[in-house]
């Protein structure tokens, strides 16, 4: 069982290193030839390498290997979703009365949280699923049905991505193949091997300076892998702005999510490493929706995804008009969406041809201002308020620094500690009943006006 | 029984609103059980007689309760033990008083007097946890405010109280799943059969002994799991029932795709690429 670090007021169980280690080697790579797992284990054992948290594979079989190189046909796909989805527990009773997608009524995470076997086919293969967390920004933890082979074609549509922008990715067995870094407290960390992709390496990489005690030993490590595509959310990103890694790092590509990507560190890293820097937009439970190359509007994908923008009332806005962005997403059998309300809002338009998003809202990137001057990622507090089994939160930084939380549910007493611990000051938490009282649709849910933030 | 009227029937009387019945007022009048060489066919719906099936709303009631139980009847049938036979309680299903199925029957007091008896006989001190269970169920019962479930409750007490009056079963029934039982008859079953076709129907009679049987944990007399699990299905009205099967399908996949999701965050998460 794992034991979180005891001199660790905020360790949480789950991000002790070997925590959830469960599989053998076979199970995680089962098509791990010598020359892969030797290239694994170089990253694995690196003296420069981190503590990894976890041991991870992608778990595809020969035959889902082959599957997981190739995108799925979009060729009629809304319509074929849409026959698969009338079959669902969540539609039984309204069956009936569903035709063209307009006719659906839209679902919410609320809906999911509630019970989302309702959601997942009634034949589908629940051998192939994994469980993936939304944590995010979003609220409570919604567990979400994966499905092993989509989450590594995931891998592939990044693949797709770079390819449009006229780069040629492909396995360098000299070099790491994608680094996915994060910048917080507490992280998964791992290295894996990429089945589909010459048996490539990837690692998870946590940038926090607590995961790195040797001097220089975060730099070596990463201009060691040279890694040939780094991902990560814009606080990860900043980071790569450190003048020894942009002196030593060579990526084809950078790609940022989950949080919005400002203007000015978009323009810093394209100015620090001369690639793409590609912007996805997407949520954990409709995959991948659009993405931005240049930080205009997000175009959306050409794969299994549909968007909507619709009103408060549950009508199209019209052409151009801001309103919720909804996505029916037939890209994870296990959890064929129709409508599904994302609680982000912006534009529909046109580019080039294709439709996008504009002025979308709600990724918010907060940092928070500790009292030791250190800046705080909103990760680092989402973890602790859902340790805390918050439901919902919104949580302010004044101008002078002051920090107020509201919470839905959860121990207030156990947020409080938790969240004075990590900003280093006093924090009011305020409990509240229900998701409403902390405002309609997606709260905006970390909001700093601390200086530097 | 008349002769010698047993203090049972004067706490029912006074309490429950049961009335002592007289020598041979059953709720049938039917033999007592020997089982069908073959299964019936039930007639078609029309044909049923008035009340012989809850009515469609009432049935997602009360199966909406029963769900909630999230009760796994393959982890229940996996610790089934012998038990009685399906002969000795489809008898005493043949056997309840019909004040027993009568509709001004006071269901909680009813419980609770029948339950002091069959604690007060195994020498705990009611009402004890288990007790206070079958009570919050039969509680539950009363809240539905459904005839059947409540019809469906009273029978179940009858099985229990009726070793008082008519010995005990051949293998004693443990009350540490009276709960689990009590909920199976009254929200699984009276969803889908009216009660009083336990009494009256022989196959129906033995799919209430052994739907009795499974959730006070015990396999029939002389049967082994497939046997028993394999007549029961075939018997199972709510299986049989395309529209409530489908509802029960849902539950059963619920159930599976929760217990999926647990055990694989328990093993482990697969590799992932980016920020979603």
């Amino acid at each position: 069982m794992a034991v979180p670090d005891p001199d660790d007021p905020l360790a949480l169980a789950e991000y002790a290193p070997g925590g959830t280690v469960a599989l053998t080697d076979a199970e995680r790579w089962p098509t791990l030839d010598v020359a892969g797992a030797a290239r694994l284990d170089a990253v694995q054992r690196h003296p420069l390498a981190p503590a990894w948290v976890h041991r991870t594979g992608d778990r595809l079989t020969a035959d889902g290997v082959a599957r997981a190189q190739a995108a799925l046909p979009v060729t009629g796909w809304l319509a074929e979703h849409l026959a698969i989805a009338r079959r669902l527990p969540a539609y039984r009773r309204v069956a009936d009365t569903l035709g063209e997608l307009r006719t659906w009524p839209t679902v919410t995470r609320d809906d999911l949280l509630e019970n989302v076997s309702a959601f997942v086919p009634l034949d589908a293969d629940l051998d192939r699923m994994i469980e993936g967390s939304s944590s995010g920004t979003t609220g409570r933890a919604l567990q979400i049905p994966d499905d092993i082979e989509e989450v590594a074609r995931s891998f592939h549509l990044l693949v797709t991505l770079v390819a449009e922008q006229g780069i040629d990715w492909r396995p360098d067995p000299a070099r790491m193949a994608l680094a996915y870094l994060v910048h917080q407290r507490q992280a998964f960390t791992y290295t894996s091997s990429i089945s589909s992709f010459g048996q490539s390496t990837m690692a998870r990489l946590n940038l926090h300076p607590s995961q790195w005690p040797a001097p220089g030993q975060r730099t070596g490590f990463l201009l060691d892998q040279q890694p040939q595509v780094i991902t990560g959310n814009p606080t990860s990103l900043a980071e790569l702005l450190h003048p020894d890694l942009v002196a030593g790092l060579r990526p084809l590509a950078l790609f940022s999510g989950a949080m919005a990507l400002s203007l000015a560190l978009r323009r810093d890293l394209e100015a620090a490493y001369g690639c793409p820097v590609i912007d996805v937009y997407g949520l954990h439970e409709t995959r991948p929706i659009a993405a931005s190359t240049d930080g205009g509007p997000f175009v959306i994908l050409d794969r299994r995804v549909h968007v909507e923008v619709l009103d408060g009332s549950g009508h199209p806005v019209a052409p151009g008009e801001r309103g919720e962005i909804v996505v029916t997403a037939g890209e994870n059998p296990l959890l064929p969406l129709v409508r599904y309300r994302t609680g982000d809002f912006g534009r529909l338009v046109d580019v080039a041809g294709r439709p996008a998003l504009a002025d979308l809202e709600g990724r918010e990137a907060t940092r928070f201002l500790a009292l030791d001057g250190s800046l705080v990622p909103c990760v680092d507090l989402t973890q602790q308020l859902q340790a805390g089994g918050a439901r919902g939160w919104a949580v302010r930084q004044g101008v002078d620094g002051s920090v107020t939380a509201t919470v839905v549910g959860g121990a207030t007493g156990q947020i409080g500690t938790a969240l004075r611990r990590l900003l280093a000051q006093p924090v009011t938490v305020t409990a509240v009943p229900t998701l409403l009282d902390l405002g309609e649709g997606k709260p905006r849910r970390y909001e700093s006006e601390a200086p530097g933030t | 029984m008349a002769e010698r009227p047993a203090p049972f029937w004067r706490r029912l009387t006074n309490s429950a609103g049961l009335r002592e019945p007289d020598r041979g007022e059953l709720a049938t009048n039917a033999i007592p059980f020997s089982p069908p060489t073959a299964r019936v066919p039930r007639p078609a719906a029309d044909a049923e007689p008035a009340g012989a099936t809850p009515d469609a709303v009432d049935s997602e009631v009360l199966l909406a309760v029963w769900f909630a139980r999230e009760q796994d009847d393959m982890l229940v049938w996996r610790t089934c033990l012998p038990g009685a036979s399906t002969a000795e309680i489809a008898t005493r299903l043949s056997l309840v008083p019909a004040s027993f199925l009568a509709d001004d029957v006071a269901i909680l007091p009813l419980a609770e007097n029948i339950l002091e008896m069959e604690y007060g006989a195994v020498g705990s001190t009611p009402p004890d946890r288990r007790g206070q269970e079958v009570l919050r169920i039969v509680d539950q019962v009363r809240a539905t405010g459904s005839a059947a479930a409540r019809r469906g409750a009273a029978l179940v007490l009858w099985l229990w109280a009726s070793e008082d009056l008519n010995g005990p079963l051949s293998v004693p029934l443990s009350p540490v799943w009276y709960g689990r039982a009590m909920a199976a008859l009254s929200f699984r079953l009276a969803a889908v059969v009216d009660p009083a076709e336990w009494v009256r129907t022989a196959d129906r009679r033995d799919e209430a002994a052994r739907t009795f049987l499974l959730w006070s944990g015990h396999l029939p007399a002389g049967e082994d799991e497939a046997t028993a699990r394999s007549i029961l299905a075939m018997r199972d009205s709510l299986q049989q029932n395309a529209a409530l099967a489908q509802t029960m399908a849902e539950h059963e996949h619920r159930l599976q795709v929760t217990k999926q999701l647990q055990e694989a965050r328990a093993r482990e998460a697969a590799a992932r690429y980016s920020n979603e």
